[in-house]
């Protein structure tokens, strides 16, 4: 190429942005903006704005059944909150909920994803088996178990007695309803954790495990020492996502037990949901809706920093 | 420190034979490099020595041991990986005693050889960095650190420079051959680079398709290659091959050129009328002519000027032939060529066999 004819090449791609791309040149923050704004007002049509009035209702006495327009009350739906035992037991319960089966997931979860990392022959049935609880609907799964554990049709009982056990009426005493909807979310949720965590074992590079193997250390061993610590970051991952449905527990003890004997099994969300839809309560149910909003704030935010803090 | 070897090696994948009743002796403290194209079963070789694979048939002894069925952790063998294969949670430190800790070496004795091996490859500085934090070429000597620490009997490398640029890997080439001089551990050394073949290997096991095409020094087979293969994959730029045929006591070439076969090294070579022959020549075996006998002639197609000397690529009937000629000699694309030939470096091969003829 001749020098007049790189010249000409500059002088028309300098003539050639068109007024429509001129309002582009906006510099970096601008553009970066502008580009952000669909999402940010996305976001804050469903979430900024839902949340704030959430917090907004609770400081009302909204209850539709009273037939009484909304009076604001302050903080008295909070001190009712604090003096309801029910509120107390739920609460409890989906603590004791998290506690019980997102380690047990966790568990459950590590095993099954090191089973399916296994050199099978073929995949597919292995990684399918895993894909079904997960692809379950969470009310469908809680169906299907309340029927596993009837008390005169259930496999479990079946299964029990066959064992030369005696059956139990699982749905009748707190503990051992409790104990069938654990073991329910459990299974249900094993399977998510399984399947961040093998996709976490996927990127553990086999050559570690032959340098291990140089090195000396025996299975357990390269364990602990290598795939442990290697899935932390995919670990975190999935307890954060899992601690965050744990504490919203719904569907399966709704249709295991509906929270029965009692309210020995309802969780938080239940009692916000019979609150709000069952007695119309608005004002009420949204002071128990911030305090479980504040609670996934809160794990959410140690998870986080425990992110962090690792990189 | 230990001998090697291999009886009858074999590998098969199901019905794929990968590597073909090997047999090799490797003496104590030899530092041997097996070199070959991609899939020539090198590396499978290297694994099964280190226990990584599982060996289809024949044996593999270290030292006095048969170590066929022995876990590696159990064949005092020390590996480095193409990909270093480092811990990557673990700090150079923690990555270089780790096979100390599981063995049970006590902590002084380990701090002390940790030392002694990272002040080896001046890597002392780094010992409490993760291999994340390193260059390339700074974890491949920790990748050599942690093989050192452990004294083993035999160190195997598996292509540990190919991850590097070209610069950095001619100084890990040195500081690898200076390692040997120093420990004078037994090497086995898996590569597909012939340059590092060469400069590193007391001897070298030019591998093709599962099978040993030749053993020897690095200069056996580079003045005496067994095949064509060898001839073509040792020695950068490759040696020439032309076709000639016997006619008259001499060696003619496609375009007419022509060889006394008296002259050559393989004088002995059975002379039947019209047997043909592949002739292989090293570029840098071409002369000025001398109006001697053992000129080729032909048409310049390319020039290569490198400095040090002048690549002349020409044509010689169909086939094309590199010459490396003095810097002042500079032919001009098109010409017309004339060029000596050193008679005694010539090498002969068997058109059919593709054998060399000695």
């Amino acid at each position: 190429m001749t020098t007049t004819s790189i010249l000409k090449a500059t002088d028309a791609q300098e003539q050639r942005p068109a007024a429509w791309t001129r309002w582009l040149d906006l510099g970096d923050r601008p553009l970066a903006l502008l580009l952000l704004a669909p999402a940010t007002v996305l976001l804050a049509l469903i979430i900024v704005y839902p949340v704030c009035r959430l917090a907004y209702t609770s400081f009302f006495n909204l209850s539709l059944t009273s037939g009484m327009p909304a009076e604001f009350v302050g903080l008295d739906n909070y001190r009712l909150m604090f003096d309801d035992p029910v509120f107390w037991e739920t609460t409890w319960n989906t603590v004791l909920i998290t506690l019980i089966t997102v380690p047990g997931a966790l568990v459950v979860g590590l095993a099954l994803a090191l089973m399916a990392n296994l050199p099978f022959r073929t995949q597919w049935p292995v990684r399918l088996s895993l894909l079904i609880p997960w692809a379950l609907p969470l009310s469908f799964a809680g169906l299907i178990f309340a029927w596993f554990f009837h008390s005169e049709y259930g496999i479990v009982n079946d299964v029990l007695i066959r064992l030369g056990f005696e059956g139990i009426i699982w749905f009748n005493s707190p503990g051992w309803a409790f104990a069938a909807i654990c073991l329910t979310i459990i299974w249900k949720t094993s399977s998510f954790m399984a399947l961040i965590i093998l996709a976490g074992l996927q990127t553990i590079p086999r050559s570690l495990y032959e340098a291990a193997d140089v090195d000396g250390a025996g299975r357990l061993r390269q364990f602990f020492e290598i795939t442990l610590p290697l899935l932390k970051p995919s670990i975190v991952v999935a307890l954060i996502f899992r601690t965050i449905t744990a504490l919203q527990t719904f569907d399966i003890p709704y249709m295991m037990t509906g929270g029965g004997p009692g309210t020995s099994t309802s969780t938080l969300a239940m009692y916000i949901h019979q609150n709000t839809v069952s007695f119309l309560d608005l004002g009420y149910g949204s002071a128990l809706a911030v305090v479980m909003f504040a609670l996934s704030m809160c794990v959410t935010t140690v998870y986080l920093r425990m992110i962090r803090t690792k990189e | 420190m230990a001998s090697v070897s291999l009886r009858k090696l074999d590998k098969s994948y199901g019905a794929l034979r990968i590597v073909k009743d090997i047999d090799l002796e490797i003496a104590d403290g030899e530092f041997v490099v097996l070199v070959g194209p991609s899939g020539c079963g090198k590396s499978t070789t290297l694994r099964m020595v280190a226990g990584l694979e599982s060996i289809t048939g024949g044996e593999v002894r270290i030292g006095d041991r048969v170590v066929n069925s022995l876990p590696p952790r159990e064949r005092d063998i020390a590996m480095v990986f193409q990909d270093y294969a480092l811990y990557p949670h673990k700090t150079v430190r923690e990555n270089l005693g780790f096979s100390l800790k599981v063995r049970g070496v006590g902590a002084s004795e380990s701090e002390a050889r940790i030392a002694a091996a990272a002040n080896m490859l001046g890597i002392a500085h780094l010992l409490d960095r993760r291999p994340g934090q390193l260059s390339g070429g700074q974890r491949q000597r920790v990748a050599m650190g942690r093989a050192i620490v452990r004294r083993p009997q035999v160190f195997l490398f598996d292509e540990p420079l190919s991850n590097l640029d070209a610069k950095l890997r001619g100084q890990v080439r040195t500081e690898i051959k200076k390692l040997h001089q120093a420990l004078g551990t037994t090497i086995i050394y898996v590569t597909h680079d012939q340059v590092e073949a060469m400069t590193l290997a007391d001897r070298i096991v030019i591998l093709r398709g599962g099978n040993i095409e030749q053993v020897g020094t690095p200069d056996e087979v580079y003045n005496k290659p067994a095949s064509i293969f060898v001839g073509g994959f040792v020695g950068s730029p490759a040696m020439n091959f032309a076709r000639a045929k016997t006619a008259g006591g001499n060696l003619v070439f496609a375009n007419g050129d022509h060889l006394a076969l008296s002259a050559l090294d393989a004088g002995g070579v059975s002379a039947a009328e019209g047997r043909e022959f592949i002739v292989g020549i090293r570029p840098e075996h071409f002369v000025p002519a001398s109006s001697s006998a053992a000129d080729l002639s032909g048409q310049v197609q390319v020039v290569e000027p490198l400095g040090s000397d002048t690549l002349v690529h020409f044509a010689l009937g169909d086939a094309t032939l590199t010459a490396r000629m003095p810097p002042q000699m500079r032919p001009r694309a098109g010409e017309r060529l004339t060029i000596g030939l050193d008679p005694s470096k010539i090498h002969l091969f068997d058109a059919a066999t593709e054998r060399a003829i000695h």
